[in-house]
């Protein structure tokens, strides 16, 4: 009487704990949350889209190797069109979203942002590359795998001094003639020129008049004759792909004779389809590798675009894909790191996770990413590329932190 | 005390048969050889919200607040189909698409909801997008600009016609490079779409 009584119950508890077991991937299953803050309809569109595509792809890369430690990451990427007041809304959505990192986009923005990620404790890994979010006395949680902008701008113009100035029939006569041309109001345009200016004059340069090229210039020929009075050798171009092209376009035409050394957000595979000769022999900043580029890692950027976005060719894919994996290859490693010692909180990321990186190495053409408690500058050596046949050649590598310690370590720091 | 253990039998086979009959649409596991792709079709689509065309640059002087370079909205609602083949549910994880009128891509936009399409259905997902003259001008200008110079035109003649025109379907508007990601049990396929409407 007793054994006919109890199969029921052990048939009942049976069937509880086989679907209870059934299930408990889908019941236990912790998510992340990540924010991402795109442009692909303003004015930095010409990059930015590209760049938003590769977010989505390497996060959809972390959560198939894992995720931070076995939890997924829910992305929630959304286009402010380069509207700075946008992004302090979409910000608030974030925090209320209780996401535990962004990845943010420009420059404006960012720098915009920067008090308030600080006082939140929000790690926030940018595109903009602004060396002004380097010192971590003023910026602490604003972080990017990449070279700064100051940096980068100081490498082309040493690179430009050592390569291509001896070379001209006026070496050792006179002074190197430099001249910028970028969108003044723009707060990523113009984050470098007090830095390229300080190494020209460190390099003996002459500095002639800032020319004001916006970002949606089609016609430049004004600024380029203005720029035909001062006879520059080499120009610096701070704006972004489309109208670094139309500057480029128009020098040529107008026979300006000048070399151009470029930003990264302007130096990239547009560049040669846009300007066509005109882009030749121009050197330009690359903080990582250029997309389909022979290195380690670029596999998964290219097996991740044909998956998730195929209705997209791969000619069509630009170095900004690249540099996004680049944002979210360290912020996954931050984040597993501080979930390893046990908290994913903003200051843990920052703590355990960032500033424990030493030499760490995400490959993609990327150097190894340092940060310290003291020093956000993830590196000092800059690779330097010039147009050759339309395609991307590495000039030199400049190694700023060798060739200039003392300066790197107490002056350039946080501009 | 033997009726007792009656009801008891009774109620484990209902219970059993209620929950297998629940499980039933998982009886057919996921796998790499029986996950075919799920189908996304542009259904239609619709001119949510026009106010027609204007701009203000910010050296006009507003009725009330600050002058901004500000431009006329125009609302678009994109209604897709989205097919499961299989025979068990599939959740959709994002989809997202670029729009185009005519032949310059405007915007990209998409949804990172989430949705379950049960087992051989068909569901609905709108996808709003937001347009603006001063937003379109700048990505016409900044991804745009050397097309429309060779087309021998300027970005205004050709916002205006759009927000004239769009209200009244008269110009057919793209989508472009659509994707959108599907999981079931681990596995991920990715359907691409393209469409026009009107056709």
């Amino acid at each position: 009487m007793f054994a006919k009584n109890i199969w029921p119950k052990i048939f009942i508890h049976l069937l509880v704990v086989v679907l209870v077991a059934g299930f408990s991937s889908m019941a236990c299953a912790e998510t992340i949350k990540v924010g991402s803050l795109v442009d692909m309809t303003g004015a930095t569109s010409d990059v930015g889209k590209d760049y938003a595509l590769g977010i989505a792809e390497a996060m959809h890369y972390v959560n198939d190797n894992g995720g931070v430690n076995g939890k997924q990451i829910k992305l929630y990427q959304f286009d402010y069109g380069y509207r700075v007041p946008e992004a302090l809304t979409k910000y608030k959505l974030f925090k209320r979203l209780k996401t535990v990192a962004v990845l943010g986009w420009g420059t404006g923005d960012t720098e915009a942002l920067s008090p308030t990620v600080t006082k939140d404790k929000m790690p926030y890994v940018s595109a903009s590359y602004s060396a002004h979010l380097t010192d971590p006395k003023k910026t602490p949680y604003n972080l990017f795998f990449a070279t700064d902008y100051s940096t980068n701008a100081r490498a082309a113009l040493t690179a430009w001094f050592d390569k291509k100035w001896p070379k001209n029939k006026d070496y050792g006569k006179r002074k190197p003639r430099l001249v910028c041309s970028y969108m003044f109001a723009s707060p990523y345009c113009s984050a470098p020129i007090k830095a390229i200016k300080d190494q020209a004059k460190l390099l003996g340069f002459e500095v002639g008049p800032d020319q004001n090229v916006s970002l949606f210039a089609i016609d430049t020929k004004s600024q380029i004759l203005a720029m035909k009075e001062f006879k520059p050798d080499v120009v610096w171009h701070g704006n972004t792909t489309m109208s670094v092209a139309a500057t480029l376009r128009d020098a040529y035409a107008l026979g300006l004779g000048a070399d151009h050394i470029i930003d990264n957000w302007g130096f990239d595979e547009n560049l040669p389809k846009l300007a066509g000769k005109a882009s030749e022999g121009a050197m330009g900043v690359a903080v990582c590798a250029f997309f389909g580029e022979n290195v380690p890692g670029m596999d998964n950027v290219i097996e991740y675009a044909k998956k998730y976005n195929p209705g997209i060719p791969l000619d069509q894919r630009l170095n900004h894909t690249v540099q996004a994996w680049g944002d979210v290859l360290i912020l996954w490693e931050a984040m597993k790191r501080a979930d390893k010692a046990g908290s994913l909180s903003g200051e843990s990321i920052l703590k355990n996770g960032f500033e424990t990186m030493r030499n760490f190495d995400i490959g993609l053409g990327a150097p190894p990413i340092t940060f310290t408690a003291t020093d956000h500058r993830v590196a000092g050596i800059v690779p330097i590329y010039e147009v050759e046949n339309g395609k991307f050649k590495l000039v030199e590598k400049v190694d700023l932190k060798s060739r200039w310690p003392e300066k790197w370590a107490n002056d350039w720091l946080g501009w | 005390m033997h009726k007792k253990s009656i009801i008891r039998g009774w109620l484990s086979v209902i219970a059993a048969v209620a929950l297998f009959a629940g499980c039933a649409q998982m009886a057919v596991k996921p796998d790499q050889q029986n996950f075919k792709t799920p189908k996304v079709t542009l259904d239609s689509m619709e001119v949510a919200h026009a106010f027609g065309y204007w701009y203000f640059s910010n050296k006009v002087q507003p009725t009330k607040g600050k002058p901004e370079n500000v431009g006329a909205p125009l609302e678009l609602a994109f209604i897709f189909n989205i097919e499961n083949p299989n025979d068990y549910p599939v959740k959709m994880d994002s989809l997202k698409f670029t729009i185009a009128f005519e032949d310059f891509d405007l915007n990209t936009v998409g949804s990172t909801d989430t949705m379950w399409i049960p087992a051989g259905k068909t569901n609905q997902l709108r996808v709003s997008a937001h347009f603006d003259v001063r937003q379109s001008l700048l990505s016409l200008l900044v991804t745009g600009g050397f097309k429309l110079k060779q087309e021998g035109t300027n970005a205004w003649a050709i916002l205006e016609k759009w927000w004239t025109e769009i209200p009244q379907y008269n110009i057919p508007v793209h989508v472009k490079a659509g994707s959108a990601v599907f999981k079931a049990d681990g596995l991920t396929k990715v359907a691409t779409f393209n469409a026009t409407f009107p056709q």
